[in-house]
C-alpha cells in the first residue's frame, strides 16, 4: 500500500491503482471534514439557531405557513416564504398597504390589543425601559394547563428569535417554546407569574414580524380550526365544532388526542 | 407499557401514520429470529472454520458468493439513483433518494459482513489493504466496496439525523444541514466506486483463463463480463428499488411515491435491460463460436448436464432479460403498475440468475479429461448467514421506515384551513 510496506513496487499499475484510491478516500475525509467545518463556524458565528429554525420551518406543512396577511384578509391565500421573518420580507409593504377585514369575533380566547403576538404561542409587551415582557398566549395556556415541570433560561442568557426560549413537561411531553425576538434576559418568571420571560431585546428593536390587531384574531381563528380538526376522532369526515369555546387544561381533559401533532403544531416543530 | 408506546411515537416523524407499537415488533419478530439464527450459524463457522460449510477446494465460491454478487447488483439503485438526481438533476425521482441509500447500505453492509465470515480468516482482512495485488481484480472490487460502503454510511447519517428526535439537537440538524450540500460529491464518488466495483465483480470471472465457461475476451484489461455485469447491475438497481417501495406500500397500506416514479424507474431500468440483453446476447454469440472453441470446448460441453442445461441461457436472455425489458418499456404495459412490477421482477430474476451462473456452473463444470461434473448442496450454516443477511435488511429498513424520513410523506399533510 505504501513504499515502505513489503511487496510494493514502483510499476504504473501500482501507482495508477493507489492513486485512484487515495484520491477517493481523500475526497470521501474532506468531504466529511468540510461539513464539520462549516457546522463549527456556523455555531461561532451564532448563525445555528437561525439556520435550525430556517430548516425546521421549511418542513412545516403549508398549512402551517401562511401568511400573517391571509390573516388579515389582506391577501387571499398567501404562503410565508421567509421563515416568519416580516423584518426582512420584501412584499411586507405591499401588503400592510392593503385594507384588511375585521375577523374579530369572539372565539373564545381572549387577546390584547396591547400585546405582540409570535407564531408559536407566545406574546411580547414591550415596556418604557426598554424592556420586554414574555408569555404564553392564552391558546397555549389553555391547551397545558399547568405544566408538570418549566426549564427556564437563566439570567444573561442570549435568546435567539425562533431559537428555544424555555422548555416544558407535560404528561410526558416535552414542549419547546420558541422565543418572539432575540435579546438578553434579564429575569424569569414562569406559569404561577403572568409572564415566563423580561428582557433586553437588541438594539435596534423591530417588531415587525410579530402579530397585532386584526392579525392575531384571524390567526387564533385558524389556530382554533387546526386544534378541532386534530382534535377530531380518527376516521372521522372534517367536521368544525359549532358554537363552544375552548376549556382549561385541554391536554387533561382528551388524554388520548395525538398531542406529538398538536403540539408540534402549536410550538412549531416540524 | 404506556410509556414505552410514548416513547415510540415520540421518536416517529410528525405527520407519518405508522403501525402500533405491538404490531411493529410482531412484525420484527420473525426477522430477529432469523437473524440470531444467522449469527449464530456465522459464529460457528468463525469458531470452527470452513468445515462448517459445504465448500471445499473446488467449490471455494458457494452461496455466499452468489449471495453478495446478487445483493450488490440490487444494491447498485443507490449509486444509480444517487447519479440520476445530483448529477443528471433528475429530480423527479428524489423521491425515492433515502430509500435508495438504505437499500444500497443494508446490501453492501451485508455482503461486507458475509465476506468476512467467507474468508475465513476476518482478522487478516485487512492484509488485502496493506498488500494489495493490484494486478487482481478482487483487490479491485475489495478496495472499491469498502470505500462505497463508507460512502453509503455518511450518505445514511443525514438520513439518521433527521429523525424526530435527533434534529432537536441543533448540532446534528445544522451538521445535516451542511453534509447535505456535500452529497453530490459523495454521489459522484459512489457512481465513480460502484462503476468499477461492480464491473470488476464480472471482470473476476471473465479473466478466469482455466474456466473457460467463464472466460471472455474484451477489451484492453476488461473483458466483457466486465461491462456486461455494470450494465446489468444499473439496468436492475431501479428495478429492485421499485419492487422494495412496492413491498414497502403493500406492507404500510400507503402510498409512499407517485405512480410517475415507478414509471421512470421502469423506464430507465426497461432500456438499460434492453442494452443489457443486446449486449449479452452478441457476447454469448462471440463467447459460444470464438472465444471457447479456441480453447477446445464447444456448446456440448456446457450444457449437457442436467440441471445447468441451456434453458438458463435461454431463461437469462429471453424470459428474464428481453421480456421485461419490454413490459418496462412499452407504454400499454408501463401504465399498469401490475405490469411494472412483473417486469421489474423478472429483471431481478434475471440478473440472480446470471449471477448463480457465473459463481455456480462455473465451478460445477468439468474442465480438464479427468474432472467430473460436481454438484454443491450448501450447509444450513451457510442457509442461515444467507437468511440472516435478508433478515438485517428487512430489519434494518423497517426500522428506517418507521423512525426515518425515508419518503416525503406528510409534508403538506396538514389540512388547509379556510379563514372567516
Amino acid at each position: 500500500m505504501f513504499p515502505w510496506v513489503d511487496g510494493f513496487h514502483w510499476t504504473m499499475g501500482h501507482i495508477v491503482f493507489l492513486s485512484l484510491f487515495f484520491a477517493a478516500v481523500l475526497v470521501i475525509g474532506s468531504t466529511l471534514v468540510s461539513a464539520l467545518l462549516w457546522t463549527a463556524s456556523d455555531f461561532r458565528s451564532r448563525r445555528a439557531a437561525e439556520l435550525c429554525w430556517r430548516i425546521n420551518f421549511r418542513e412545516l406543512p403549508e398549512a402551517e405557513r401562511h401568511c400573517r396577511h391571509e390573516f388579515a384578509g389582506r391577501a387571499p391565500s398567501r404562503v410565508c416564504d421567509n421563515a416568519f421573518d416580516c423584518r426582512s420580507c420584501q412584499n411586507y409593504a405591499k401588503y400592510a398597504a392593503l385594507p384588511g377585514k375585521d375577523f374579530s369575533r369572539n372565539r373564545g380566547v381572549h387577546y390584547s390589543v396591547n400585546l405582540l403576538y409570535h407564531r408559536g404561542h407566545t406574546w411580547v409587551r414591550p415596556r418604557g425601559d426598554g424592556t420586554c415582557t414574555i408569555g404564553l398566549d392564552e391558546f397555549a395556556s389553555r391547551l397545558i394547563g399547568k405544566p408538570d415541570t418549566v426549564d427556564l433560561p437563566a439570567k444573561n442568557t442570549e435568546l435567539v428569535s425562533d431559537g428555544v426560549a424555555w422548555r416544558m413537561t407535560k404528561n410526558g411531553r416535552e414542549i419547546r417554546v420558541r422565543a418572539p425576538l432575540d435579546g438578553t434576559v434579564l429575569s424569569t418568571g414562569g406559569p404561577e407569574h403572568e409572564w415566563f420571560l423580561k428582557i433586553r431585546p437588541h438594539e435596534p428593536l423591530n417588531l415587525r414580524h410579530l402579530l397585532s390587531g386584526a392579525e392575531v384574531s384571524g390567526w387564533l381563528a385558524a389556530e382554533l380550526d387546526r386544534l378541532q380538526l386534530q382534535l377530531s376522532a380518527p376516521n372521522s369526515a372534517p367536521c368544525l365544532a359549532d358554537g363552544g369555546t375552548l376549556m382549561p387544561d385541554l391536554m387533561d381533559a382528551v388524554p388520548q388526542a395525538d398531542w406529538d401533532a398538536v403540539l408540534a403544531a402549536t410550538f412549531l416543530e416540524s | 407499557m404506556s410509556d414505552l408506546l410514548l416513547i415510540d411515537r415520540r421518536w416517529i416523524a410528525r405527520g407519518a401514520a405508522r403501525s402500533s407499537t405491538l404490531r411493529f415488533a410482531l412484525w420484527l419478530a420473525p426477522w430477529i429470529f432469523l437473524l440470531l439464527l444467522g449469527i449464530y450459524a456465522a459464529g460457528l463457522c468463525l469458531y470452527y472454520g470452513l468445515n462448517q460449510t459445504n465448500m471445499d477446494n473446488r467449490f471455494a465460491f458457494g452461496m455466499w458468493i452468489f449471495l453478495d454478487l446478487a445483493i450488490i447488483a440490487m444494491g447498485a439503485g443507490a449509486f444509480f439513483t444517487g447519479f440520476l438526481v445530483y448529477i443528471l438533476k433528475q429530480k423527479d425521482l428524489k423521491p425515492v433518494l433515502n430509500s435508495a441509500v438504505v437499500v444500497g447500505l443494508t446490501c453492501y453492509s451485508g455482503a461486507v459482513a458475509v465476506l468476512m465470515v467467507d474468508v475465513g480468516q476476518p482478522l487478516r482482512a485487512w492484509f488485502t489493504f496493506w498488500y494489495p495485488n493490484t494486478h487482481s481484480m478482487l483487490t479491485e472490487v475489495t478496495f472499491c466496496i469498502s470505500c462505497y460502503l463508507l460512502v453509503l454510511i455518511l450518505e445514511y447519517i443525514p438520513v439518521v439525523l433527521r429523525n424526530r428526535q435527533l434534529r432537536k439537537v441543533p448540532s446534528f440538524l445544522v451538521f445535516e444541514h451542511q453534509f447535505h450540500k456535500l452529497v453530490p460529491v459523495l454521489a459522484g464518488v459512489g457512481t465513480f466506486l460502484s462503476f468499477f466495483h461492480q464491473g470488476s465483480l464480472g471482470g473476476l470471472y471473465g479473466v478466469l483463463r482455466g474456466r473457460p465457461f467463464a472466460y471472455r475476451a474484451g477489451f484492453a484489461i476488461w473483458p466483457s463480463t466486465f461491462f456486461l455485469f455494470l450494465l446489468s447491475a444499473i439496468a436492475v438497481g431501479p428495478s429492485f428499488l421499485m419492487l422494495v417501495t412496492a413491498t414497502a406500500e403493500k406492507v404500510t397500506g400507503r402510498q409512499l411515491v407517485q405512480p410517475g416514479v415507478y414509471r421512470k424507474l421502469g423506464f430507465i431500468s426497461g432500456v438499460l435491460l434492453a442494452v443489457y440483453v443486446a449486449a449479452k446476447a452478441v457476447d454469448t454469440l462471440v463467447w459460444l463460436n470464438i472465444t471457447s472453441p479456441s480453447v477446445g470446448f464447444g456448446p456440448r460441453d456446457f450444457y449437457s448436464y442436467w440441471p445447468l442445461s441451456s434453458t438458463f441461457l435461454f431463461a437469462a436472455i429471453v424470459p428474464l432479460g428481453l421480456l421485461p425489458a419490454i413490459l418496462l418499456i412499452a407504454p400499454v404495459t408501463a401504465r399498469k403498475r401490475g405490469w411494472l412490477l412483473c417486469g421489474a421482477t423478472l429483471a431481478c430474476c434475471g440478473v440472480l440468475l446470471n449471477r448463480f451462473v457465473f459463481t455456480i456452473q462455473t465451478l460445477a463444470l468439468p474442465t480438464l479429461a479427468f474432472d467430473e461434473f460436481l454438484s454443491y448442496i450448501p450447509s444450513w450454516q451457510e442457509v442461515a448467514t444467507f437468511g440472516a443477511v435478508i433478515a438485517y435488511g428487512v430489519i434494518v429498513y423497517s426500522l428506517s421506515y418507521r423512525y426515518l424520513p425515508l419518503f416525503e410523506e406528510g409534508k403538506g399533510a396538514g389540512q388547509h384551513v379556510s379563514l372567516g
